[in-house]
């Protein structure tokens, strides 16, 4: 873990994914569904954020819109934008704009995902060796053509398309009778990559897995595969989506290790989707709390776990089970998540808050910086002269001078 | 104390005293494997085999393993869902009877004596699952009731809350009409609903408040006994939060007694005053949960508290934790000896080790030796001959097994090289029981009662 340190924070340049204002609408026939209201976030290279949040607060469809997978319709990207930046050139590409071929060589290359159900995710007519042999095709042609001793400048008719695993059956036959020699050695070069991507992730006997299909596998193994399969072309970052929510608590421990040495080994920064706060803990480095499509809270994670500020990061930390709570005095938060169909314009939680006011009902609450890297977006570190209400109307104030002196305290 | 159905009508809390609601002795729940045309019984999933347990009345018993260790059949069982294949259940035994059953259980009816066979068909006839009168199991089936895991399909969709909360009520003939009505109004306000949930369907519902209503209708009847089946696992934290507390204030005022069957470690441990884990069937540790999450006394329990993220403690040293290799074995035939022996951390080459165990290490540590094994004729799991491609190969295997020193190498007893067969036999280790190693704690773990206990072996420190 790095300790992220003022000066990392005032390097702007410092990043390697930035999501600008991104708001994403759903149409129904109920109204329009804001799923995601005007978020904002960094991922630096190397690093792991974590988006923290319940069922149905958008954190998935933020996941989705990085890499352009939200379906349009119903889908709609009203307002943002996601931006990839290359480390290496400091080229920058808006994942949102960009023309479809661009974002296609992206996804897979510069940015993968690992999804929440394994056993949902890998197609179950393939077999394991062919679904990896796609993400080859897909974005190193060129390499396994190298690899097969190809020169692909002067590659023979057909391998090209053999090799970025788009051609049919007739025309790999038709490649395989004119071209014995090539056609073998090509297949060896895809064995030979999917087999190095395979036993990367600690899967054994790689060979028999490879000619196995998805319903032979264990859930853990699935889940290897997966990250296999989104790790093989290096990307710069990994989204991983709920990957464990599926497993056992040993297998999670296991593949949580895997994906901890994977990222020590490559440097790839993750953007970890989840809702379990304990994981967040242990593997991340920054922690953001989304709620009902907003980012209420972001920050370093062993900090934001210390002394969350926001209501609902309190409430959602005292809610967890823990070895001295007293039985039966859990802190829940009462109420439920709101309906997100054209919500009115004001805190989304403070139907469920402790500290709601009049101003909170009409007023909606910006991200507002803390002091060492933190945001939070709520009324009480607000006052009541920028917004334009009286002092009444205001939650009770907290100072931004005593979150200061708390942490100083606190560490 | 016995509970009658009368006390129960009058809606009495039911009396706590050291009686047990429910004892299970050495049940076992397969279910059939059919294969071929015909259909021919080919093995069993063995789902539950061999558990004995006592759920104390009035006390919360924690119930965890991982998925397809069956936690959930058992609570089935228990709840008379599905029928043991094996083993009694017994239904409200208190001191004596319980005594008496324990002495007349291993006696055969044969040579019992004519006193001892009235006590035992009296004792069958009134607490015994499967041989209780109609009476008893009227009394039985309304004390023990269930919360099930999935609040969407557990609750039909066409049906009115109060006809869903009041169904129980109905069947028993405790109410109708506008009395079903207000004790339904009364049921829901106990879970924290309100009258203007009485007239609408599941799914206008949150899943929390589903979970409620479920809650509700298990309370219908004024159980004794509820076995909860992961309550809370498809819910979100701040509202599982909100079902804890109900699920705690509930039997702080009915007295229940829970079955609380979950994945969550931590949950359980802020719910439970017993713990139960189990692995592959059968129960691996039993104890206070305390004491159990302090100092596990089954490498099985110190693998799942170890892999259990926290918000506590310093989580970020992970060399010190366990953790399990490989993958949960088939439960059709599970291992020999301790059922967790091949994915162990601290195995010992008492542990049960099988020829099978053999081939799953040969696979991952050497492929060309597995390569090399042309046929292999098995003459019980610890012993067999293996027929090799060629004299060479079998000369590997056979000094590789020679020399090694993991805890397999120490249970090979015997290993014979004639040309290309290798004919090696093993340990024959009977199966591990669960056996009390401290004051109220079993483990069924060999290492549990021994001076050093259940610690990684040296040569991997």
């Amino acid at each position: 873990m790095s300790n992220v340190s003022a000066s990392d924070v005032n390097n702007s340049e410092d990043w390697l994914l930035r999501v600008d204002d991104l708001s994403v609408h759903f149409h129904t026939p109920r109204g329009v569904v804001q799923a995601v209201d005007h978020v904002s976030f960094e991922v630096r290279p190397g690093e792991t954020l974590a988006l923290v949040g319940e069922t149905g607060c958008g954190k998935s469809v933020t996941a989705r819109s990085i890499m352009k997978l939200v379906p349009e319709p119903p889908g709609d990207y009203a307002s943002g934008k996601v931006m990839l930046r290359n480390p290496a050139t400091g080229a920058v590409i808006d994942m949102l704009a960009a023309p479809m071929d661009q974002v296609r060589a992206t996804r897979g290359d510069r940015i993968a995902m690992i999804f929440q159900d394994p056993g949902k995710a890998l197609n179950p007519s393939l077999t394991i060796g062919r679904q990896l042999a796609e993400v080859f095709g897909e974005h190193r042609a060129q390499m396994l053509l190298t690899n097969a001793g190809i020169d692909p400048a002067k590659a023979p008719l057909g391998s090209k398309s053999v090799a970025s695993q788009r051609a049919g059956v007739i025309r790999r036959s038709f490649f395989n009778l004119t071209h014995r020699g090539q056609s073998r050695a090509l297949q060896a070069a895809v064995d030979a990559s999917v087999i190095d991507a395979l036993s990367d992730t600690g899967i054994p006997n790689p060979r028999k897995v490879m000619s196995s299909y998805p319903h032979e596998l264990s859930g853990g193994m699935k889940q290897r595969v997966m990250i296999a399969q989104a790790l093989a072309c290096d990307p710069d970052l990994l989204i991983a989506d709920e990957p464990t929510t599926a497993l056992d608590v040993t297998i999670q421990a296991r593949i949580l290790d895997l994906i901890n040495d994977m990222q020590q080994r490559r440097g790839t920064a993750i953007l970890y989707i989840t809702h379990d706060l304990s994981l967040v803990r242990q593997f991340a480095d920054r922690l953001a709390v989304m709620y009902a499509g907003r980012l209420v809270e972001s920050g370093p994670a062993l900090e934001v776990l210390r002394s969350p500020q926001h209501p609902y990061t309190q409430g959602l930390l005292a809610a967890i089970p823990r070895a001295g709570t007293p039985r039966g005095q859990l802190a829940a938060i009462a109420g439920s998540v709101p309906q997100l169909i054209d919500p009115p314009p004001q805190c989304h939680f403070s139907s469920r808050c402790s500290f709601s006011a009049q101003a909170c009902t009409n007023h909606v609450p910006g991200l507002i910086p803390l002091p060492v890297a933190r945001e939070v977006a709520c009324l009480r570190f607000t006052d009541a002269v920028s917004l334009g209400v009286n002092q009444e109307q205001m939650p009770s104030h907290v100072d931004l001078i005593e979150v200061e002196s708390a942490e100083a305290v606190s560490s | 104390m016995s509970i009658t159905e009368q006390q129960l009508g009058n809606g009495q809390p039911a009396t706590t005293s050291k009686s047990d609601v429910m004892t299970l002795r050495d049940v076992t729940v397969h279910y059939p494997v059919k294969e071929g045309v015909l259909q021919r019984v080919t093995g069993a999933v063995r789902a539950v085999d061999g558990v004995d347990l006592s759920i104390p009345r009035g006390q919360t018993l924690g119930l965890v393993g991982e998925s397809g260790c069956g936690k959930t059949t058992l609570g089935r069982v228990i709840a008379g869902l599905v029928p043991a294949t094996g083993g009694d259940i017994w239904f409200d035994l208190d001191e004596t009877a319980k005594a008496q059953m324990e002495r007349l259980r291993s006696v055969p009816e044969k040579s019992m004596s004519a006193e001892d066979k009235t006590i035992w068909s009296h004792l069958e006839a009134n607490h015994r699952l499967g041989s209780m009168t109609r009476e008893r199991q009227r009394v039985y089936r309304r004390n023990c009731q269930f919360v099930f895991q999935d609040a969407f399909a557990s609750l039909n969709p066409r049906q009115l809350v109060r006809d869903i909360v009041g169904r129980p009520l109905r069947v028993y003939h405790e109410a109708s009409g506008e009395d079903l009505d207000l004790k339904v109004i009364n049921l829901l306000e106990r879970v924290g609903l309100g009258p203007q949930h009485l007239l609408r369907y599941p799914h206008q519902f949150s899943g929390g408040q589903r979970q409620r209503i479920s809650i509700a209708r298990a309370l219908a009847l004024n159980p004794e006994f509820v076995v909860l089946d992961e309550p809370t696992s498809a819910l979100d934290v701040s509202v599982q939060a909100q079902i804890l507390n109900l699920l705690v204030e509930l039997q702080e005022d009915l007295g229940l007694t829970y079955l609380f069957i979950t994945h969550d470690l931590g949950v359980v441990q802020h719910m439970s005053d017993y713990l139960a884990v189990m692995y592959l069937g059968r129960i691996a540790e039993i104890g206070p949960t305390a004491e159990v999450f302090h100092d596990p006394l089954h490498p099985y329990t110190k693998v799942l508290r170890d892999s259990n993220p926290s918000l506590e403690g310093d989580e970020l040293d992970h060399s010190a934790h366990l953790r399990l290799t490989g993958t949960v074995p088939n439960p059709i035939d599970p291992p020999q000896g301790c059922r967790l022996h091949p994915r162990c951390p601290v195995s010992t080459s008492e542990c049960g080790w099988q020829v099978d165990d053999m081939f799953l290490s040969l696979e991952t540590s050497t492929p060309a030796s597995f390569e090399a094994i042309s046929r292999v004729e098995r003459s019980s799991p610890f012993a067999a001959q293996l027929v090799m491609d060629d004299d060479v190969a079998a000369l590997e295997l056979f000094t590789e097994i020679q020399n090694s020193r993991s805890p397999f190498g120490g249970a090979v007893e015997n290993i014979e090289l004639d040309g290309a067969n290798v004919s090696i036999r093993l340990r024959e280790v009977e199966e591990i029981p669960l056996i009390p190693v401290a004051p109220g704690r079993m483990s069924s773990c060999l290492l549990a009662g021994r001076p050093d206990g259940i610690r990684p072996p040296a040569e991997s420190r």
